[in-house]
């Protein structure tokens, strides 16, 4: 009877066990590719954009106390709204530690991920998962208090490290950190690491430089505000952050990556959300083009230029009039006027000797 | 001779079809499930196998030495292991804690009673995170930073970690331990044989006496024979680091004592629903008996109330190790905390839950087989 019991409940879990994991697969089919239709007019017939984003790295990806998000990922997140939506607001935030990002992608939760994201080789191979156009060049640092007068990173030998768990930091954290003694400690959020920063359990935090400089940024003064911080020179990592979306759905994935790219040709074009009525009237083909205004040729017809991603052909001014060019929504979130001051450095056009470089679109 | 009924009216043919029929649907489920799981994960290029435990876990973990280099399956191992340690050190203690504040309410004692039924009404009625949150931002964070640990009485305080004092072993400490084990086997026999004399001539026993002078002959005559095999090791600041003693982490003290206290509010009700499930004339014949409150207590009340109290108290044990998978929302290197970790480093979500929940299975069977054979020997003997 006892025997018989046992293996009823070993039956039991592994059902619920399957049941489970196959939750998450049928979840997939149903919000994939339902009757082999595409992401792209699944979006469109739904009419908001679900969006996996961060909550806790101000710049970036920021929850409000209003509950409204903010940040550099957000609006991006807005830009392929506007795009396939037509509407910049048509976006349903899904908060995601980075822990869950992936199985979140994998299941049909989110439609794209836009969460500070390092591209790697084992993500874009393992994770099921197609990395896009990088949108932030970023790299891996380590930020400790000023008053502990640490210079280098080999000064922080024998004392703890926060670091958050399940991130592409984490791995780069123990390369770097190879012969060198310390304790990692491991958070699973940005608030608990922080208290525990706070608290002085660990002497460094390491992350993404971004991230350092948006949690310094908002540092509260009660313990010290950002003057008490300082990161440290070293970047001992190469962390391209962009959006990702589902492999398999190759249109989906042009789309959300000519939405990046746009943003990318309006700064070199010089079109801002500001001026963008202005170049109506232009005679620029290209730019004309660019922002789906009609173009007349030798015989006097006229035509709209359309590349056939499956985006409307204005997608590129919606995309400027909602959220501007890539200038402009690097300033107003993370740039030199922002809290969290971040020159362009990598992230400036070609033309300045940054890595922002878009295909010619035509 | 009866005739029997036809097929579809013998009810044992009837019995026999429902379970056939109930296996067969059960096993479709699962294929069915199964098939969905491997058909999704293969489409989006997901592996299926579980290869990707033999490659390097790429991760530290704090205060381990295993190198980030090392298999997965090996950083598993050390997550077991932390978990293991919260289970082994916290069991013990919330069982005596459990009892003692469990007979406490029962106390004729009103500050006694009070006091206990507080303790036991305020944790029980929170979920165990928040008392694990409350423990280790509202205590654990509170102390020192390690740069300025608390140093008393050979005891290094700090957020980081505690360090006690502990021992050191030098060489001849394994043969020390064999000394050890041989004076245990030698105080068991001796005890025993106590005993027989005792059962057959009514001469005082006094086994406790003769076993704890044994062992305690044995452990002296050894240490002074192999010259201090085990010594006192006092913790030493050093920088950020404290060398020598015994050290746990901030964040495993806060789970230990969270989980603890949390777990003996409700193994001090079992104990409290159990004594009073113990006949009134128990009490009412140990009073007749004349014995003191403590004897009563020792030998008349509380060995019949454990035995009721055993199942009960075998689920809270239960609980306590499933619960210890919170450690991750304050960063303890359990086994929930490093599956998580090598699913956000990549590795397949389902192969590394269906491995966790492998573990904690085996972990929970564990210890009710343990508790379930100490209640078989336990139980009244009746013959």
């Amino acid at each position: 009877m006892r025997r018989l019991t046992l293996s009823i409940s070993v039956l039991a879990l592994v059902v619920a066990a399957c049941t489970q994991a196959a939750d998450q697969t049928t979840t997939t089919a149903a919000g994939g590719q339902p009757s082999g239709q595409g992401l792209l007019a699944t979006v469109q017939d739904r009419g908001t954009l679900l969006c996996g984003v961060n909550d806790a790295v101000p710049g970036f990806g920021f929850r409000n106390p209003d509950g409204t998000f903010s940040g550099f990922d957000i609006d991006y997140c807005k830009a392929v709204a506007a795009a396939v939506l037509g509407d910049a607001d048509a976006v349903e935030y899904v908060p995601l530690t980075a822990q869950q990002r992936f199985t979140a992608l994998q299941s049909g939760e989110i439609d794209v991920l836009i969460r500070n994201t390092t591209w790697t080789a084992s993500r874009d191979g393992g994770e099921g998962a197609t990395f896009l156009h990088t949108t932030f060049y970023d790299g891996q640092g380590m930020m400790v208090r000023a008053d502990s007068g640490i210079t280098t990173i080999e000064e922080l030998e024998g004392s703890a490290i926060c670091v958050l768990s399940g991130t592409t930091t984490e791995l780069n954290l123990a390369t770097r950190m190879a012969g060198i003694d310390y304790t990692p400690l491991t958070f699973e959020d940005n608030e608990t690491l922080q208290s525990a920063f706070v608290a002085g359990q660990c002497e460094g935090w390491t992350s993404d430089k971004s991230q350092l400089a948006g949690v310094r940024s908002n540092f509260p003064e009660a313990e010290g505000g950002p003057e008490s911080l300082v990161i440290l020179e070293e970047t001992f990592s190469k962390e391209p952050l962009g959006p990702v979306v589902r492999d398999g759905d190759s249109q989906w994935a042009q789309v959300v990556d000519w939405v990046v790219l746009a943003t990318i040709q309006a700064e070199e074009f010089g079109i801002t959300s500001q001026n963008i009525d202005t170049f109506a009237d232009t005679d620029d083909n290209a730019i004309r083009r660019f922002l789906g205004l009609e173009i007349t040729d030798d015989e006097g017809n006229t035509t709209v230029f359309d590349p056939g991603l499956g985006l409307p052909t204005d997608f590129a001014s919606r995309v400027i009039r909602a959220v501007g060019n890539y200038a402009e929504i690097y300033d107003r979130n993370v740039g030199p006027n922002t809290p969290l001051g971040l020159e362009r450095g990598l992230n400036a056009l070609w033309t300045d000797g940054g890595l922002l470089y878009a295909p010619p679109y035509r | 001779m009866t005739a029997r009924p036809p097929l579809w009216r013998d009810l044992r043919v009837i019995r026999a079809a429902a379970q056939v029929a109930a296996l067969v649907a059960v096993g479709l489920l699962l294929y069915v499930l199964w098939f969905n799981l491997t058909n999704n994960l293969r489409r989006l290029g997901i592996t299926t196998g579980f290869d990707f435990l033999d490659l390097p876990s790429g991760v530290n973990v704090a205060d381990n030495p295993i190198s980030p280099g090392a298999p997965l399956r090996r950083t598993l191992l050390v997550g077991i292991k932390n978990t293991f340690a919260l289970v082994v050190v916290g069991i013990p203690l919330l069982t005596v804690i459990g009892v003692l504040v469990g007979v406490a309410r029962l106390s004729t004692n009103w500050l006694v009673a009070k006091a206990a039924a507080i303790y036991v009404e305020t944790l029980r009625n929170i979920p165990p995170l928040l008392v694990i949150f409350f423990v280790f931002f509202a205590v654990i964070l509170q102390l020192p930073p390690p740069r300025t640990p608390l140093v008393f009485g050979g005891l290094v305080v700090s957020n980081l970690r505690i360090t006690v004092p502990w021992v050191e072993t030098g060489p001849g400490a394994d043969l020390y331990g064999w000394a050890l084990v041989g004076g245990l086997l030698v105080a068991g026999g001796v005890a025993w044989w106590r005993t027989r004399v005792y059962e057959r001539t009514g001469r005082p026993h006094h086994r406790v006496l003769w076993a704890i002078s044994i062992l305690g002959v044995v452990a002296v005559a050894g240490w002074f024979l192999l010259d201090g095999p085990i010594r006192p090791s006092l913790p030493v600041v050093d920088g950020q680091r404290v060398s020598g003693g015994f050290s746990g982490l901030g964040a495993y003290y806060a789970m230990l004592s969270a989980l603890v206290l949390y777990t003996a509010s409700h193994v001090a009700e079992i104990v409290r629903g159990s004594i009073l499930a113990v006949p009134k004339g128990q009490t009412e014949a140990a009073l007749a008996l004349a014995l003191s409150p403590f004897q009563r207590l020792r030998h008349v009340i509380l060995p019949q109330a454990m035995r009721i109290a055993i199942p009960p108290i075998i689920s809270q044990y239960l609980n306590y190790t499933k619960n210890t998978s919170l450690g991750i929302a304050v960063g303890y290197a359990e086994i929930t905390l490093i599956v998580f970790q090598a699913i956000g480093n990549g590795r397949p979500a389902p192969q590394s839950i269906l491995l966790l929940m492998g573990a904690y299975l085996v972990f929970s069977l564990t210890i009710s087989a343990l508790v379930n054979y100490l209640n078989r020997r336990l139980r009244y003997v009746t013959n």
